[in-house]
């Protein structure tokens, strides 16, 4: 009897998951099924009247295109990739910490810089082009009367500023994210933990680094993990600021995938930039959890 | 008895439904903006006033999907009956056997008589078959802020492209922020250094495109020189943020005066009339290149009918009249492009205007040479991206002219 109702509690559970399974199964993984099927294939739109298989030819053309060099974009993702992420986790932790204890107006303060995170990142990118604009832009304004520069600067316009311009942006852009995920995190470190250390005469910086810190790990991994893969699969700021140029100085994965659909009309090549992205984020991702598991977390 | 009425009954319903019968057209636009949405409902609703059996349903996507969901409706053969098409989609459309060829139609349309030789060579780009009519041309003049100009002691107008560079390098200033040209550096900037290089060009007159796989003149020592000066113009007489200018930008530095000469398109006068004084520019022709003409490039958009529609004569009657002189010029008046026909030019008040006048003498004049670009090509898609980068790369002192020209000959080849 009591077996006939866990069996019947089973299938009601499978029953209630069903909509959830079809709507991911539809939405997510059959377009990326899909989307692998057409890399493979000669599918532009110019001509839909021949979309056979063409091997690894999209494959080719993407690592030995002369135009866009598979290289160069790849060294810019990774620059675009890990220095937003180092600058974000650590501005984020520092007014994660900043946060942490109640003051005057910490309700306003918090609504303030969480304020970007709920900004469309094709918008941020349109107001900051035209911040960093080499004629107008209020940066080069406020630049020249302070006295630190003699003259405009080409920020969007020189390639070796284009991909820092666009990457402050992008930490502006991140960083509530990290101080919003932190902030949770550092509130369930037990304060008993800080007392009895400032009774063994841990200072601070002590206390940050044998305390607060190894707690909340687990929050650390896994925002980390998150957030390089959304900040590689985040082409919207380069695209309104840059759109990759100039001369493909800031040109990422992303930016080229769209280019390819977009400009190009190929989805067979679009589609395989795509492949190369989830390839490069599932190695990344399992090497990365290796790796920090490894270290004696189990907790993800 | 009872049974007369009843039948009587079923009778005068069944008539009544078939008299009442109306056709509902589906209608896809692809430039969508909000504003030109709008236009066009108010132009449906008074068709379908005057047309009460006519019903039409205009499906607006976003811009930025909007080719893409006609592709996708068109392929999967979703109710559609009127489809708009641009030069840039025309090939695909009907390579995969989705429009219907106009021919039968136009020979009967009496309008046809009256469309202006750009509208016509669009009508006829492909397999000199009218698939689409016409709606919206896009070509380029010179808009010229003469207050800018007089300030710096200059009260003439260029007549040749050798002159307006002249005047550009002599009026740039930095020290006080006062530039020549208003650049365009990103987003089809090819369309500016192939204005300018190609009227160097003399046999460029002769072909059918600007450059083809069939024939190109990137390699000639005319062309070369067209770089040149073109070159010669963005080191002496614009700004370094040029290179990352996209239209925005582009108006932006037009207004501020920042640089009194700018090459647009005519939907650039709306909005530009809205952001400045308008009697302190005025659009004039491009300036005439060494051979005494110039070739200048249009763009298009227009309306066709999906091959499998089942309501294609419909369709044709609302496409018919939604492209007659008067509705195609008031349709333009409001939205910012060329019309079609050459009597708009005489008869609306609104293109007698000077600045429109400026358009209206390029489509007329034999200085003007129009060619367009081989959109059949498939070295066509990307194009624009892989000029774009060679040529900021050009600018930015990263590689020579003679390498790109070489690498563009061999990309056409």
């Amino acid at each position: 009897m009591l077996k006939k109702s866990h069996t019947q509690k089973n299938k009601f559970l499978i029953y209630i998951l069903i909509p959830a399974f079809l709507f991911l199964g539809l939405f997510i993984y059959f377009p990326v099924i899909k989307g692998i099927f057409i890399s493979f294939k000669n599918y532009t739109l110019f001509d839909l009247s021949n979309t056979q298989f063409n091997n690894f030819q999209n494959f080719k053309n993407i690592f030995t295109d002369q135009n866009f060099r598979f290289i160069q974009i790849l060294f810019n993702t990774i620059i675009w990739v890990v220095i937003s992420l180092l600058f974000q986790f650590i501005l984020g932790f520092i007014l994660a910490l900043l946060m942490k204890k109640p003051f005057k107006g910490r309700g306003l303060y918090s609504a303030l810089v969480f304020y970007p995170w709920a900004l469309s990142g094709f918008a941020i990118g349109l107001i900051w082009a035209w911040m960093f604009n080499g004629q107008f832009g209020v940066i080069n304004d406020i630049l020249l009367k302070l006295g630190l520069i003699n003259s405009n600067i080409g920020f969007l316009s020189n390639p070796k500023i284009a991909m820092i311009s666009v990457i402050v942006v992008n930490i502006w852009y991140g960083v509530p994210f990290f101080a919003i995920m932190l902030l949770a995190a550092l509130q369930s470190v037990p304060n008993e933990l800080y007392e009895a250390a400032k009774i063994d005469g841990a200072g601070p910086v002590k206390q940050l680094f044998s305390i607060t810190i190894p707690y909340i790990k687990p929050t650390i991994i896994s925002t980390t993990l998150l957030r390089t893969i959304w900040i590689m699969n985040f082409p919207d700021i380069i695209y309104a600021m840059t759109n990759g140029g100039p001369a493909n100085s800031t040109n990422i994965l992303a930016t080229q995938m769209i280019n390819k659909i977009l400009k190009f009309y190929d989805y067979g090549q679009g589609s395989a930039y795509g492949v190369v992205i989830i390839a490069i984020l599932l190695t990344y991702a399992i090497i990365y959890l290796k790796i920090s598991s490894k270290k004696g977390n189990d907790n993800i | 008895m009872k049974k007369l009425t009843l039948l009587l009954l079923c009778l005068v319903l069944l008539f009544s439904i078939s008299f009442s019968k109306t056709v509902t057209l589906n209608y896809l636009e692809v430039m969508t903006s909000p504003e030109r949405t709008k236009l066009l409902k108010d132009m449906i609703s008074k068709y379908e006033k005057e047309n009460p059996d006519i019903k039409i349903n205009l499906i607006s996507p976003p811009y930025e999907q909007a080719d893409q969901k006609a592709t996708l409706m068109l392929n999967t053969n979703q109710k559609l009956d009127i489809v708009e098409i641009r030069d840039y989609t025309l090939k695909q459309f009907v390579n995969n056997g989705k429009l219907e060829d106009l021919s039968k139609y136009f020979e009967n349309w009496k309008d046809a008589e009256d469309l202006t030789a750009v509208a016509k060579k669009a009508a006829y780009t492909l397999d000199n078959k009218p698939y689409l009519v016409p709606q919206c041309i896009f070509i380029k003049a010179l808009f010229v802020r003469e207050d800018v100009l007089k300030q710096n002691g200059i009260n003439t107008l260029p007549k040749t492209i050798d002159e307006l560079i002249d005047i550009a390098i002599k009026i740039t200033d930095p020290s006080k922020n006062q530039y020549g040209f208003t650049w365009r550096g990103k987003s089809s900037e090819f369309k500016y250094s192939d204005l300018f290089a190609s009227a160097e060009v003399e046999n460029i007159k002769n072909e059918k495109y600007i450059y083809s796989t069939e024939k190109e003149f990137f390699n000639t020592e005319d062309y070369k020189r067209g770089m040149e000066k073109y070159i010669k113009l963005f080191k002496e007489a614009v700004p370094k943020d040029g290179v990352n200018w996209g239209f925005n930008e582009q108006i932006n530095s037009f207004v501020s005066g920042m640089t009194p000469f700018l090459i647009q398109d005519s939907d650039a006068i709306p909005l530009i009339n809205n952001l400045m004084d308008e009697n302190k520019y005025t659009v004039i022709p491009i300036p005439e290149g060494p051979h005494g003409y110039t070739y200048l490039d249009y763009g298009f958009t227009g309306v066709g009918i999906p091959s499998y529609s089942k309501n294609k004569t419909e369709a044709w009657n609302f496409i018919k009249w939604l492209n007659s002189p008067e509705q195609n010029g008031y349709f333009n008046e409001h939205y910012g492009a060329l019309p079609v026909h050459k009597s708009t030019y005489e008869n609306n008040e609104h293109f007698k205007n000077e600045k429109y006048a400026a358009y209206g003498k390029e489509m007329v004049s034999e200085k003007y040479i129009f060619k367009t670009y081989p959109l059949d090509s498939e070295r066509w898609p990307g194009w624009s991206q892989i000029h774009e980068v060679d040529m900021q790369n050009l600018l930015l002192g990263n590689t020579e002219l003679k390498r790109v020209l070489k690498k563009w000959e061999a990309y056409w080849n």
